[in-house]
């Protein structure tokens, strides 16, 4: 696998929302990145609905339905509608498979009567646990596959959540070691993704659906969780946004195996991978605060392609079930941008959405369009390995942060920083290097398995 | 002594009458009804009846209601030395008590397994005594004038006549605008008549709030900034100016007198169909109102069902006009004078009855010509030679009679005007499909055409002692039905309230308000019977016979 | 802001949202394709068109490499159904439907003489203007509505004798008659009919309707449905081809 040396986009101004390099056309002519921004919604099932697969097939039908009802109803042009896998979806493979079989059917109807132009995209739940099964090779990486194979058929898109370096991670994160962090994310993300790509893409592509794309949600938006809001003094929001720098690399390696994108919502990290790789990615703000806080409610709108809202559990509200109630938020967000780009102003409109968020925290900040653009480089100009150009990564995220005066940090978050520079500085050059050392200093970790990396 | 003479038109929804000094040919009274003694609202009714009562029957109620017209024109009877009729024929034939079996229906097969002989029906002069029950002396004269076809009779002779079209060389027609719509068509030296079934919509009837042209009835409406103000017949049948209404809702806005309206006319039908079009109030075939009605004032109101039934009329109309085009071989924009006759040709608003299609659209002057029934009557009383001439026109326009049930054309047009008026059809789209017909087109208005009124009222002349108006023409006549227990279904059922119940006779006595009484089509009292005794015709059997 | 109202009023709002409604209606206001072959939904086009012109060599071109029963099938009634359609959308007028009805009359008269025998129908109907009557623009409407919903239409015309009327029916054993009267004087054959249609034991449900025929009178005799517009009577033989009585049917229809 060659990694990424140029940047697809030149300079960071061409990077606009609703556009991209490489848009990708669904099934039913719907292309994303190719103009306009599109809504995404993901709604979940209800707590129980999952005890069998009637009750669960039901559930996704009506949320499902209620979504592409509600489009209908405002006006909304287009729809992508993302179903998550929970455990059983996945781990019964027929069950996701039947329901993406519905999904498509809902979507053909809607197609038919209305002419809605919606797309569907199946995330299979990665229930391989590095800590318990190997991750090459268990039943549970073939129920994976296996539902990738099944959902492919009547998707339009297929992604994944996928785990690799969670264990390392999750221990280095409570000691506050950017070293473990660096290697779970960089070193056993990257090889995990590289190996569940590649087939992933030749399962799509056998089943012409789009294959989509990663997120390394199981780490950096961990990092960015646990460091919660600004009351929350858990671990240092600097340390979140070296952590989502890291996470670019891992999550490119999907797009260096074949996978197309749209990226997946939660990759926070997708406004660095579309300066990277020109795809067009999906994010989520202000209207996934259903799902989890952010600091970047605005900002991450200004270079997304679908417009998302993580996932909301699907219940009655006033105003109609949560399917339709944000799909109906969702939709009117993209109108505005789609509005803006009608009128000539998406620059305009590209920049309150900057401005809003741009000094509101360092993750939100990283994440402006220029410093997105600025990390990808970052990690196009040092593409010898994933080692090096991760850690590249958080050294420009971390210049970048100091360097600019109005981007204000408490006094933990700064001398954090510091520290966490320091240490990426004094790490060997060579990535060989550095798997050898860590090798030997996680070695002891409970339930890490080198195998399941190809070690 | 004064030698009298009396001028008689039967139409179908009433008798009109005058009386006239022989000598000097002036007119000295005039008296009318506002209903026709016969059950019923059209001449299929009195067809009817005549069927299922006997034609004697039906001559008796007919000439009987002749003799009180005649009553009340207030002249000595025993001078009358002569009488001129005019009429349509069903009326001229039941007062003569002649074979109407060849007008009730219009199929060859039916008539010629019925045996029926169609009778001549032509110009003759007969006497009073020839005529059953008529209260004249028995040597007085009484002038039958021809008719050209059962369809069209001596009043569509009359309207002919009295245009004054034939001594003209001018593309010209005649209409009059009635419930039995009879039309001519003069062009080059040819004329064509023809004679739809317009329905009696544009006399007032069958609609919800409709009447016949008598004084206290809406016959115009005229937009102004505040609302629509409507115009109303005096006691001199003269239109004069009422309230201010809001149509929308029907509250008076100013009154600029105390009229009280009591319903509306035919012409005033047409002047609200234009004004509410005008206003977009209407939209073919909806009222865009709250309660899909239009409003004028208390009680009275306007239906989308009647909008229904004035544009079958209308559009019967204009499918007639259409298709004596197509006969002519000349389009509708060739035709350049108009005669519009009967009551409703002549008050209504020349103007408004063009933009709804009743006028062709490129004629140059339109003349509102009156009754010339009765005009016809009393020229055939002023000097009898006029019978001669009718009969010569008479002669000649039998070859040139078009009969629209059969006409493929009329079915055409009549099927276009049906979604037109009922379907909300485009206007568009009924041009092109006139044209894919190969027909005249029907081309927007371009220029208001001249509008002549020959009489300010359809009678031009009430004469000196003026008009007596008989509001009841029919009799109420008893019946008693052995085996009848008093439930009532009868009177409940009665969609006019003409059956009431006297005095505490065993059996029951009932009485039956023959003008109210709308005929043998309906007969819903005989059905509703539980008993099965009551009988309709018992009310109708000559001079009561059946009293017990 | 001048300006800026000025861009709003060009811009283009595809993009911003959709009137899912208003496209649909225009969607349902169009004659739809009914065949993806070209030749097929020529025939079907021509039927929506009403151009009983054209038919003929257009169904006889089609005939050159398509069966009858395919032309039927999958051109001339698939495009009368959808004139039927637009119709009940409030998009065609009853002249048009009257045309195509005609239209699709003669494609099939063509076809049939092609296969050498008659198309399989629905069911008969037999129709009839009263005796002594002449006025039958109501029965030509019904004829069409029923031909155009794939009735055979047993047409005896105008002023037809009750004891033809009923012999047609003893022939034909249709599954509902009609009758229509604009004359007051003829339509008491009605019920002469309906009277001896119940003496040869033939139960028939007889709609009876046109100008001056009421309702209370039409249901005033055994077998009588009254007929309001000569638009129902398609859907009233439907009724009586699902084996619907004439009480039933007049149940649904009257009162």
């Amino acid at each position: 696998m060659k990694l990424t040396s140029s940047m697809a986009y030149k300079n960071p101004q061409e990077i606009m929302f609703g556009k991209a390099i490489k848009p990708v056309i669904t099934k039913r002519g719907l292309k994303i990145g190719g103009g306009n921004v599109i809504p995404e919604i993901v709604p979940h099932p209800r707590p129980g609905r999952e005890k069998d697969k009637g009750t669960l097939i039901r559930e996704f039908e009506r949320a499902n339905d209620d979504a592409l009802e509600r489009c209908v109803n405002v006006g909304h042009p287009y729809l992508v509608i993302e179903n998550e896998h929970i455990y059983q979806m996945t781990n019964n493979p027929s069950w996701g498979g039947e329901i993406a079989a519905q999904t498509a059917h809902q979507m053909d109807e809607y197609k038919d009567k209305y002419g809605l132009i919606a797309a569907y995209r199946s995330t299979i739940a990665d229930i391989r646990k590095p800590d318990i099964v190997n991750m090459r090779d268990s039943d549970q990486t073939r129920k994976v596959f296996e539902s990738f194979n099944e959902c492919a058929r009547h998707s339009d898109i297929v992604s994944i959540e996928s785990m690799g370096g969670k264990e390392i991670f999750d221990y280095s994160i409570i000691r506050n070691d950017i070293t473990g962090m660096l290697f779970a994310q960089a070193i056993l993300g990257g090889r995990d993704v590289e190996w569940i790509w590649k087939q992933i893409v030749k399962i799509a592509k056998k089943h012409n659906c789009i294959p989509g794309g990663d997120t390394d949600c199981a780490q950096a938006n961990t990092a960015m969780f646990m460091a919660g809001g600004f009351l929350s003094k858990n671990i240092p929001h600097t340390l979140a946004a070296l952590c989502r720098a890291i996470s670019a690399g891992r999550t490119l390696v999907a797009y260096e195996c074949g996978a197309t994108g749209p990226g997946k919502d939660c990759a926070y990290e997708n406004p660095i991978i579309k300066a990277i790789t020109g795809i067009p990615i999906a994010t989520e703000g202000k209207t996934s605060a259903c799902a989890h806080s952010a600091l970047c409610g605005n900002v991450i709108a200004a270079v997304c392609d679908l417009w998302s809202n993580e996932a909301v559990e699907f219940h009655d509200m006033f105003g109609g079930s949560s399917a339709a109630v944000f799909t109906e938020i969702l939709g009117y967000d993209a109108a505005l941008m789609n509005a803006s780009v009608e009128l000539g102003y998406q620059k305009q409109f590209q920049a309150c959405l900057i401005a809003s968020d741009r000094y509101r925290d360092p993750q939100a900040f990283i994440l402006c369009p220029d410093n997105a653009w600025t990390i990808g480089k970052a990690i196009t100009d040092n593409s010898e390995s994933c080692f090096t150009r991760a850690r590249a990564a958080a050294l420009k995220c971390g210049e970048l942060i100091l360097g600019d005066p109005k981007m204000m940090l408490t006094a933990f978050e700064n001398k954090s920083l510091l520290d966490y520079l320091k240490e990426l500085d004094s790490l060997p050059d060579n990535e060989g290097d550095f798997i050898d050392i860590c090798l030997k200093k996680y070695s002891k970790v409970k339930g890490f398995n080198p195998a399941s990396y190809g070690f | 002594m004064t030698r009298l003479g009396i001028a008689i038109d039967i139409g179908t929804s009433g008798i009109r009458a005058q009386a006239i000094n022989l000598a000097s040919g002036e007119i000295i009274s005039t008296a009318i009804t506002t209903y026709h003694p016969i059950p019923g609202g059209n001449i299929i009714d009195h067809l009817h009846f005549a069927l299922e009562m006997g034609v004697e029957t039906a001559q008796s109620m007919l000439v009987n209601a002749v003799n009180k017209v005649i009553n009340e024109l207030h002249v000595q009877t025993k001078d009358v030395e002569r009488i001129g009729l005019c009429g349509n024929t069903v009326q001229l034939s039941l007062f003569q008590g002649m074979e109407i079996r060849d007008l009730a229906y219009t199929g060859k097969r039916k008539l010629e397994s019925l045996g029926v002989v169609p009778p001549k029906r032509d110009a003759a002069i007969i006497i009073a005594r020839d005529i059953a029950e008529l209260d004249l002396p028995g040597r007085c004269e009484v002038i039958i004038p021809p008719a050209i076809k059962h369809e069209i009779g001596a009043d569509a002779l009359a309207m002919i006549i009295q245009s004054g079209i034939l001594e003209k060389n001018e593309t010209s027609l005649v209409t009059d605008y009635g419930t039995n719509a009879e039309m001519a068509l003069f062009h080059e030296g040819r004329i064509i008549t023809g004679s739809t079934a317009a329905g009696p919509a544009l006399e007032g009837q069958q609609i919800s709030c409709g009447m016949l042209a008598v004084p206290g009835s809406i016959s115009d409406i005229e937009s102004i900034i505040s609302g629509h103000r409507v115009k109303v017949l005096n006691s001199q049948m003269i239109p004069v100016e009422g309230y201010t209404v809001n149509i929308n809702n029907g509250n008076i806005i100013d009154k600029i007198n105390n009229s009280h309206p009591l319903g509306i006319t035919g012409t005033g039908t047409i002047a609200i169909i234009d004004q509410a079009i005008e206003a977009n109030i209407i939209t073919i075939p909806r009222i865009n109102t709250d309660d899909a009605k239009l409003h004028f004032g208390e009680n009275i109101y306007f239906t989308e069902h009647d909008l229904f039934e004035a544009g079958k009329a209308i559009g019967a109309i204009r499918t007639g006009h259409i298709s004596l085009c197509q006969e002519a071989g000349i389009a509708l924009k060739d035709i350049r004078s108009v005669y519009m006759s009967g009551a409703t040709g002549t008050y209504v608003d020349a103007i408004k009855a063009q933009k709804l299609g009743m006028i062709p659209s490129h004629v140059k002057t339109v003349y509102q010509i009156g009754n010339t029934s009765l005009a016809m009557a009393v020229d055939l009383v002023r000097d009898p030679k006029n019978l001669d001439i009718m009969a010569n026109i008479a002669n000649k326009l039998r070859k040139t009679y078009y009969m629209f049930a059969s006409s493929e054309t009329f079915k055409k047009v009549y099927m276009l005007e049906i979604a037109f008026w009922t379907e909300g059809m485009p206007m568009s789209l009924y041009r092109k499909f006139l044209k894919r017909y190969g027909l005249s087109d029907l081309l927007p208005v371009e220029k208001k055409p001249k509008v002549i009124r020959t009489v300010n009222r359809d009678i031009k002349d009430l004469g000196r002692m003026g008009l007596t108006i008989i509001p009841k023409i029919g009799r109420t006549t008893q019946a008693k039905f052995k085996g009848c227990s008093l439930l009532m279904k009868c009177i409940e059922e009665c969609p006019e309230n003409a059956i009431s119940i006297i005095g505490d006779t065993k059996p029951a006595t009932f009485a039956l308000d023959q003008s109210l009484c709308i005929g043998m089509a309906c007969k819903r009292c005989e059905r509703v019977c539980p008993e099965k005794v009551f009988k309709l015709k018992d009310f109708f059997v000559r001079q009561n016979k059946n009293e017990m | 802001m001048l300006t800026l109202n000025g861009e709003i009023m060009k811009t283009k709002t595809s993009s911003i949202f959709t009137r899912f409604d208003i496209n649909l209606e225009v969607e349902k206001q169009k004659v739809r394709k009914v065949s993806t072959d070209e030749l097929l939904q020529e025939v079907a086009d021509c039927v929506a068109e009403g151009d009983d012109d054209e038919i003929e060599n257009i169904v006889k071109n089609v005939l050159k490499t398509k069966s009858p029963v395919k032309v039927i099938d999958e051109g001339l009634i698939p495009g009368m159904n959808e004139v039927t359609r637009l119709w009940d959308e409030g998009v065609y007028f009853l002249p048009q439907v009257i045309l195509s009805s005609d239209t699709m009359i003669a494609g099939i008269a063509l076809c049939e003489k092609r296969m050498g025998k008659l198309m399989e129908k629905k069911g008969k109907v037999v129709t009839h203007t009263a005796e002594g009557d002449i006025h039958d623009i109501g029965q030509v409407i019904v004829n069409a509505l029923l031909n155009a919903a794939g009735f055979e239409v047993i047409n005896l015309g105008a002023d037809v004798p009750v004891d033809e009327v009923v012999k047609a029916c003893k022939l034909h054993n249709p599954v509902m008659l009609t009758g229509t009267a604009l004359m007051t004087t003829t339509m008491t054959a009605f019920p002469k009919i309906a009277a001896e249609l119940k003496e040869l034991g033939l139960n028939i449900p007889f709609v009876c309707g046109g100008g001056a025929v009421s309702e209370e009178y039409v249901i005033s005799f055994d077998y009588g449905v009254w007929g309001k517009e000569a638009s129902q009577a398609s859907a009233m033989a439907e009724d009586a081809l699902k084996g619907l009585s004439w009480q039933e049917i007049r149940n649904k229809w009257n009162g």
